[in-house]
């Protein structure tokens, strides 16, 4: 075998190896979700001998699991379409349509990018009790909303700084509104790349902890996230249920993964996550 | 002409429109915020009643050893930058060699990264427990039932080690995204001089992609600051004693936990403040030998 096949082969074997790492935690939590607690004692390896449904029906009964998935949606989803959709306009005119104080306005959401969220987050959450809107999702929208767009603002910025002002002059010879060159010419043909911030906001969203903690503590709005962190402490000499709550918390983000792999990686790799 | 002036007016009108939402958002959810709590930072605020109390929050920030150990925590999970830098590339480096299922590979590794911080931390304190994943791993080895997250340093280990591995994807994508953009023909070039395989990863890949690098260790640098509260929750609630305890997660703990506002916000501008110059001194010192394209 030549030196380069040999180097391949390392090379396939190392990968191999990473994978395992980047899969295996799955295969646990599905594996163990099927068990009894006594089982894992014993073994946490193999397949069960027993399969068994009595984790689920433990999950369910025992946790607010189903509520916490639906909060998490009525919040994630709009959060994820007024960010991304927000962010889209503002960097459609940071590009292509010179105004005043735009890059003021720029460089404050650069500067702000960095900003660690418990700074807000303080005269956020006094604010918004005072105002007796603990219950309420839409503070908790517009916080999430905001808090991300100056990241997606930035993205969007260099998708659609690669984008040829010629297209957008010739739109104007036209006689193409700004709305219009806005909808019909920048979205269509940064498509990928706006799915690609899309994409990132929601898993940005959707995983986060420490928000939802905060601006959603009552367990009447309480947030997918906060219920799997309270699993661990709930249930530490039983894994095989909080393996279950992990699994069941892991499915939607791998989900829209797994559905939007295609375009979202291809939209990292052109260049849309810096 | 008056129409004219109407037709440029409506047409000047919508990138104003259209800039108001992120604006009007950022400055009312965030600018203002921040200016509260720069101003609350210096004052006794409970929630309720606020008295100004000067730099009295400050002071008892640095006479408080639980602020400086925490402080210290944080810096020691610095720790995990270079570790993710470095597995980065490595990964990159492999991926980039298209041996076969490199696109599998690829989608794989970018796995950890799209599970909440809270799943990957349960995760790794489950696989961490007494007689847990690792113990029973390790157990042919002779070692027997560790308590991982009771000893300090084990236990910043566990969470350094988690951080790795959730982080290593996004960095992937970032390297091989600027991988992307070197010329092959460098490569060959390079390997018609002999140079070996180390040398084309030290002497190409590394610099042409080292603005990529620097943008990771950036983010994170503040991500490591500011948003280890999820991992640290989760998988030691801080302990044993404070050895894991995070700035964030002391300020959440003071702020939300303890009601004392004041305190919390004098602790949330100076952990903005170390954020900000440690960003500043990544962006001036970090060596661009990036060769610029175009």
């Amino acid at each position: 075998m030549s030196s380069a096949r040999v180097r391949r082969a390392v090379v396939f074997v190392a990968l191999c190896l990473v994978g395992v790492t980047t899969v295996y935690p799955l295969i646990f939590m599905a594996l163990n979700s099927m068990r009894t607690s006594q089982a894992y004692e014993v073994s946490p390896y193999g397949l069960p001998t027993r399969y068994s449904l009595d984790n689920f029906r433990a999950l369910f009964n025992q946790v607010p699991f189903l509520s916490s998935l639906l909060h998490s949606v009525i919040v994630v989803v709009p959060a994820v379409v007024l960010a991304t959709l927000f962010s889209a306009l503002a960097a459609f005119v940071f590009t292509k349509v010179p105004i005043r104080l735009g890059n003021v306005l720029f460089w404050v959401m650069l500067t702000i990018m960095f900003m660690p969220g418990i700074v807000v987050l303080i005269p956020l959450y006094v604010e918004i009790a005072h105002l007796g809107l603990a219950t309420n999702f839409t503070p908790a929208i517009l916080v999430y909303t905001a808090i991300n767009i100056p990241y997606g603002t930035y993205l969007l910025r260099s998708i659609f700084r690669g984008i040829p002002d010629a297209v957008i002059d010739a739109a104007r010879v036209d006689g193409a509104g700004w709305l219009k060159i806005f909808a019909r010419v920048v979205l269509p043909m940064g498509r990928a790349g706006v799915m690609t911030v899309g994409i990132l906001t929601f898993l940005n969203i959707w995983n986060e902890l420490f928000i939802s903690v905060v601006l959603l503590h009552t367990s009447s709005t309480q947030m997918m996230t906060p219920t799997l962190a309270q699993l661990s402490g709930r249930y530490s000499n039983n894994i095989p249920v909080i393996m279950t709550g992990l699994l069941l918390g892991s499915i939607p983000t791998l989900l829209v993964y797994f559905v939007t792999a295609r375009v979202f990686i291809r939209g990292m790799l052109s260049g849309a996550i810096r | 002409m008056r129409e004219r002036k109407a037709a440029r007016f409506r047409w000047n009108l919508f990138p104003y429109l259209a800039v108001l939402p992120a604006a009007a958002l950022v400055i009312i959810l965030m600018v203002l915020p921040i200016g509260e709590t720069i101003y609350r930072s210096f004052t006794n605020w409970d929630g309720l009643t606020s008295n100004l109390i000067g730099l009295e929050n400050f002071r008892l920030i640095f006479q408080n050893p639980v602020i400086i150990q925490v402080f210290v925590n944080s810096a020691i999970f610095l720790i995990s930058v270079p570790l993710i830098l470095a597995a980065s590339v490595v990964v990159a480096v492999l991926v980039y060699e298209r041996v076969l299922g490199w696109r599998v590979f690829r989608f794989l590794f970018f796995i950890p990264a799209v599970l909440s911080p809270v799943i990957v931390g349960a995760l790794f304190s489950t696989f961490f427990l007494p007689s847990g994943l690792v113990d029973k791993a390790l157990s042919p080895v002779g070692l027997s039932s560790y308590p991982w997250l009771s000893h300090p340093w084990t236990a910043r280990a566990v969470v350094i080690l988690a951080l790795v591995w959730t982080s290593f994807g996004f960095g992937m994508v970032v390297v091989l995204s600027a991988m992307s953009t070197i010329d092959p023909a460098l490569y060959d070039a390079a390997a018609i001089d002999g140079a070996s395989w180390w040398r084309r990863l030290w002497s190409i890949t590394v610099p042409m992609i080292s603005g990529s690098l620097q943008f990771l260790s950036v983010i994170n640098v503040i991500y490591t600051f500011t948003s280890l509260f999820s991992f640290v929750y989760v998988i030691t609630a801080g302990g044993p004693g404070f050895a894991t305890t995070t700035v964030d997660y002391f300020t959440y703990i003071t702020s939300f936990e303890n009601g004392q506002f004041g305190y919390g916000a004098a602790l949330a501008v100076l952990l903005f403040l170390v954020v900000l110059v440690l960003t500043i001194v990544q962006v001036k010192l970090f060596p661009r030998r990036e060769v610029q394209g175009s």
